[in-house]
């Protein structure tokens, strides 16, 4: 009797301290991170009536309206198929939006009417891309500018297109060298870039009778890109790095091309943004990337707008995402590293705020963690920058991390921000790490440049030094490491084990670059204009094809040797998918534990909620066993 | 008596029949064993080839499925050093890879617009020969090749493809077996496999169009021996000859002394096979070394089968004797029951038919069925307790008992018994002991009967000699009777057991000493008897001197 009444009170004592545990960290379900948004992409109608947003419907994403003067909501298409991707209102209150047919590798263009929920298919392009170049045209509503590479996949054609009749009318032909164009304010382009792969050219034209003529050459280490024309003026706005190492809002002369003056830079990084206000015609605010975003108000009013906004919502990001065309009434979007982001009604009279939707309501802040920014010294004394997620709970060392090495250098960096991937992996006990590696964006010309040819160099010796600063600091737990990448972050996952084998006892991979001679040879035709850019950033094929093969894995399979898991869309236009699988078999042969999931239907990101949810599925069973059990 | 032998008999012809059954079945298994290992060794022979197949050209199919399809991942861009290093690790790795030629391919716009049809223009900007000597690659620059018909039937190749690809879906495995590889023999060319944007570029071409541009095609040609393919054999006990020989190759034999079999090679080998043979000896031995075993089984079964028949006859036989002796007990038994029944009998009819009884007659009659009735009540007593003691069913009952006034006591009863029966007695030790005295009693009453019982007249003596010490009682029973033969010996103390002579013909069941036995172990202690015909036996009951009880 006695020795059952202490084995009871053991049985609640283990009881109690395993409640303890459970209260201390939730294991939020897998389906709660990576759902579809439940309400996301809210945007005002021209004329402040309606309110449009996305919500699924089937499991794919679909337009809703609701009008502010009656309430009333409804869903506005219904596709069962395909969701819709991108949409925008025009100014007579119709919504253009775009739908991928992955399936057919389709482009469909659709008008919605709002008046009379009529949807007209516009456009359909196979193998090709549409992009809405400017919606808003007051002397036209009915004429939306889009870009398309209808005529040649490998260039981009800009087209008038009416959306009532659906006539088609080229507006600029392209040479063969144009990559972007900038419209002003009355949707009129008189700006665009042209690009020979190395170097870019802005050209400019006063009217749309002139032709275009050059007025500022640059090689692509240097950047401009414009904003807006100054009203009444011929000079513009731009985002410019030309003699200075960071990107700082500049005024050119459009006649000459010469930099007038400069109107705003940060020490630490790159503009990333300007918000710019057509309706207004005036600069709103500028955000540098630091460790957190970073505002520089140049509108009293905007700033009032945003300082009233703070009080209201302390602490978190605040971007103004969608605004009728008085600006009465904007659209507001709220989101820090432990929420996903909701939307408010702003409204200027009366400073009136009401909420309209979350993206993702399952999860609450309180129990997400905190992404801290971070820095340390690579070997040769550079300084890196990097984010780190620790789990919640008591425990500050020694714990099993997660590698995120970014994909596409030169373009990108990670930034403070919500993330599902890191908030899951977080949760699950992992501290993440995320790192800025020389090469990265945000950061300034210097240290973008620095990373130039680079690629399982000097790149990689600065996600490895982070490792080891990681463990250096006692943070990881030296034999829990995993690395974790898509594309090019896929590649440093596969190169930094195949290099570091001690170091990694998990890779997850991504739409990984497994071979660099495919990815230049298998570029899509609309990216050929940047092939050369590229062979000057990574290694040019024929002159180093030595290095190439040196760091593509794909050569390499016998070096790798830790467990693998390799997810891989079949619609992936990047991927050679025959060079994948020959990669997967030989690693079998080498005896590599390598799980692989080819998903039909789907490109470089998991669009649909199943494949998400199960490809987390696999990445925590994976991490579970890889990581878990070499305590 | 005859039931029981013609039984035996039929039994032993049982055996006999089953013996010679399991000989003759021992003996077919032998031979069915033997001839399916030998059909199984060929079968082997023929089968096993795909092993030697499969392990030979294993280097080959790992060259040909991932060393060559390499090419393709450098999508053109291999150039002579790249292709250099290539060269080398392949050279090494796989050694019947006797020369490889590289060829960097130009393709351009068609040269020739007279030319009939639309062909591309697919020039040779460069070509290296790689060969491996003593370790070390050789490159050699050339400026032409003699032969250069790999070059332009794989350029023929490539230009039907571009102008027939279906440029809307990924070309099939087929496509690119066709287009890109070219095996002849001992040879293999290879053209980097085009993607589909390729395709179209190409097409494009063709066509005249972009005629600016120009593309970088790789081919490479392996030169491939035979002869260095290196033989593996993991059969060697089926295999005594492997060889690779040209597909032709088939030699006349004068007698049917080699076993032969041939596996064809794939790819560019497809004109070699490889051949194995072995002599018939040899194939005969593995034949006997894989029979062994499969014998010696078979011949242990038939060792144990023979055994298990040898124990059934045993016991048949023990039951056989049992059978015989519960059938002479119950002939016995109604015997012993029915001469005091009938004496009953009689004296109850004389009774009845005599008129009147004088007084002698009267006690004479008293006596006769006094008697008998003791006879039957002894009879039964000796049945029942014998069952008792066999159940376990009756209680020790220890006391004290004085040795000389136990002995004693049964020898006067004998006396006055059988006034003609010497009895003598000698006591030595301590006076006392303990035990049950009734049941010691019943073992001195049996023994002390059977000594007077198996004595020739003028012969009946018996000296009992009583030997107590601290650990134990001895006592022994020595007369001077008929005695017991020696083969009779270990079977007087089983129930019913009696030895065939003129002493019982009446009157003897065959239970007393099976009784005495019993009791005797029933007090813990044991019996055992010496004997020697015609000159007496002495039965010596050894009992503890206290015991324990039960």
């Amino acid at each position: 009797m006695r020795k059952s009444l202490s084995v009871l009170f053991y049985a609640l004592i283990l009881c109690s301290i395993h409640a303890c545990k459970n209260t201390e960290v939730r294991q939020i379900p897998i389906k709660d991170f990576f759902k579809t948004p439940e309400e996301s992409i809210f945007r005002l109608s021209n004329d402040g009536k309606y309110i449009s947003y996305l919500k699924p419907y089937k499991g794919k994403q679909n337009i809703a309206i609701r009008s502010l003067e009656t309430g009333r909501e409804y869903m506005a298409t219904a596709f069962d198929d395909y969701a819709v991707r991108e949409y925008s209102w025009t100014y007579n209150n119709q919504i253009v939006f775009i739908q991928d047919v992955i399936e057919l590798d389709e482009y469909k263009m659709f008008v919605l009417d709002v008046a009379t929920s009529k949807i007209n298919n516009l456009l359909s392009l196979e193998k090709g891309r549409i992009r809405i170049l400017n919606n808003r045209n007051k002397a036209e509503p009915d004429v939306i500018t889009v870009s398309m590479n209808k005529r040649d996949p490998a260039n981009f054609d800009v087209y008038k297109l009416n959306i009532k009749t659906g006539e088609l009318k080229p507006y600029i032909i392209n040479p063969g060298n144009l990559t972007e164009w900038y419209p002003d304010d009355d949707g009129k382009i008189r700006l665009v870039k042209a690009s020979d792969g190395v170097n870019e050219t802005i050209l400019y034209r006063v009217n749309e009778e002139a032709p275009f003529k050059p007025i500022i050459t640059n090689n692509f280490r240097n950047r401009v890109d414009p904003i807006a024309f100054i009203a009444g003026q011929n000079h513009f706005y731009a985002l410019s790095n030309v003699n200075q190492d960071k990107t700082s809002l500049v005024e050119i002369d459009a006649e000459t091309g010469k930099e007038e003056k400069v109107l705003l830079n940060c020490k630490k990084a790159d503009i990333e943004r300007v918000d710019y206000s057509r309706n207004k015609h005036r600069l709103e605010l500028a955000v540098c990337e630091e460790e957190k975003p970073t505002k520089h108000f140049l509108s009293k009013q905007i700033e009032a707008i945003y300082n009233s906004l703070l009080n209201r919502f302390p602490g978190t990001e605040i971007n103004i995402v969608g605004r009728d065309s008085s600006e009465d009434k904007v659209i507001i979007f709220t989101y820090t590293d432990k929420n996903p982001g909701s939307y408010y009604l702003y409204e200027t009279a009366g400073a009136k705020i009401t909420k309209l939707g979350d993206i993702n309501s399952s999860l609450k802040p309180s129990e997400l963690c905190p992404m801290k920014p971070i820095t340390f010294k690579a070997r040769d004394g550079l300084l890196i920058n990097g984010y780190l997620t620790l789990p919640l709970g008591d425990k500050t060392k020694g714990f099993p991390v997660v590698v995120i090495p970014h994909d596409a250098p030169w373009r990108s960096r990670d930034t403070w921000r919500y993330s599902d991937e890191v908030q899951f992996l977080a949760n699950r006990g992992y501290a993440v790490f995320q790192v800025n590696y020389r090469g990265s964006s945000g950061y300034g010309k210097a240290f973008n440049s620095a990373g130039f040819k680079q690629a399982g160099g000097k790149i990689q010796d600065d996600i490895t030094d982070g490792v080891n600063w990681l463990i250096n600091e006692g943070i990881a737990n030296s034999k829990q490491i995993a690395i974790f990448g898509g594309g090019f972050g896929g590649f440093s996952a596969l190169y930094g084990v195949s290099s570091h084998p001690d170091l990694y006892s998990g890779v997850i991979v991504k739409y990984g670059l497994i071979n660099f001679f495919t990815y230049f040879k298998d570029v899509p035709p609309y990216l050929k204009p940047r092939l050369q850019m590229m062979y000057e950033m990574i290694g040019n094929p024929e002159s180093d094809a030595e290095q190439l093969r040196a760091i593509s894995p794909v050569f390499h399979t016998d070096k790798i040797k830790a467990p693998l898991l390799i997810f891989q869309g079949a619609k992936d236009e990047s991927a050679n998918i025959s060079e994948l699988n020959q990669f997967v078999r030989e690693l079998k042969k080498q005896n590599v534990r390598v799980t692989y999931f080819l998903r039909q239907n789907e490109r470089k990101v998991f669009r649909t909620e199943e494949n998400r949810v199960d490809m987390y599925t696999e990445i925590e069973k994976f991490l579970d066993k890889n990581l878990r059990d070499n305590q | 008596m005859q039931e029981s032998s013609t039984v035996y008999r039929k039994n032993f012809s049982l055996i006999i029949a089953f013996l010679v059954l399991i000989s003759v079945t021992f003996i077919i298994a032998l031979f069915i064993s033997y001839s399916l290992t030998d059909r199984y060794v060929e079968n082997e022979f023929a089968a096993k080839k795909i092993d030697v197949q499969e392990q030979t050209i294993k280097s080959y199919n790992d060259f040909f499925q991932n060393r060559i399809p390499e090419i393709t991942f450098y999508h053109g861009f291999l150039d002579s050093a790249s292709a250099s290093r290539y060269a080398r690790s392949v050279l090494s790795d796989y050694p019947f890879v006797t020369r490889i030629v590289f060829y960097d391919v130009a393709i351009s716009k068609p040269i020739n617009n007279e030319l009939e049809g639309r062909q591309l223009g697919v020039n040779l900007k460069s070509l290296y020969e790689y060969t491996l000597k003593d370790r070390k690659i050789v490159v050699t620059r050339k400026g032409r090749l003699q032969d250069y018909s790999d070059f332009e039937t794989m350029a023929d190749k490539l230009n039907n493809f571009v102008t027939i690809a279906d440029t809307s879906r990924e070309p099939t495995q087929d496509d690119k077996f066709k287009t890109f590889y070219g095996i002849q023999s001992r040879k293999i060319s290879y053209l980097n496999i085009l993607s589909r944007e390729e395709v179209k570029l190409y097409r494009e071409l063709q066509k005249g169009s972009n005629a600016a541009s120009v593309y970088k095609q790789n081919m490479l040609t392996f030169d491939l021996d035979q002869s260095l393919l290196k033989l593996k054999n993991p059969h060697p006990e089926l295999y005594k000859n492997i060889s690779i020989r040209p597909v032709v190759y088939d030699p006349i034999e004068n007698e049917n002394s080699n076993i032969t079999a041939e596996s064809p090679l794939p790819g560019a080998f497809s004109n070699y096979k490889l051949y194995l043979s072995s002599p018939k000896f040899y194939l005969d031995a593995e034949v006997d070394r894989r029979f062994l075993p499969i014998g010696a089984m078979v011949l242990l079964i038939y060792f144990f089968l023979v055994t298990i028949s040898w124990l059934i006859y045993r016991n048949l036989n023990v039951n056989m004797r049992l059978f015989k002796l519960q059938y002479d007990f119950i002939n016995n038994f109604t015997h012993e029951f029915k001469t005091p029944l009938s004496v009953i009998k009689i004296a109850g009819s004389n009774l009845r038919g005599d008129a009147e009884l004088s007084e002698r007659q009267r006690k004479q009659y008293g006596k006769i069925l006094d008697e008998e009735a003791d006879k039957l009540n002894d009879l039964m007593n000796k049945l029942l307790s014998l069952t008792q003691l066999e159940n376990n069913a009756i209680n020790l009952k220890v006391q004290e008992v004085d040795a000389e006034d136990f002995v004693k006591g049964y020898i006067n009863t004998f006396k006055i018994k059988y006034p003609e029966f010497k009895l003598s007695y000698k006591i030595s030790g301590s006076g006392s002991f303990y035990c049950d005295p009734v049941l010691l009693g019943s073992v001195f009453q049996n023994l002390m009967e059977n000594a007077y019982k198996y004595s020739n007249p003028g012969r009946k003596e018996l000296h009992i000699d009583t030997q107590i010490n601290r650990k134990n009682i001895t006592i022994s029973f020595a007369d001077k009777g008929i005695g017991i033969a020696k083969e009779e010996i270990t079977h007087i103390f089983k129930k019913f057991y009696r030895i065939e002579n003129q002493y019982n013909q009446n009157g003897s069941v065959g239970l007393g000493l099976a009784f005495c036995k019993e009791l005797v172990n029933f007090m813990e202690g044991e019996i055992v008897v010496k004997s020697k015909i015609k000159e007496g036996s002495v039965f010596t009951v050894t009992l503890p001197f206290e015991p324990i009880g039960k």
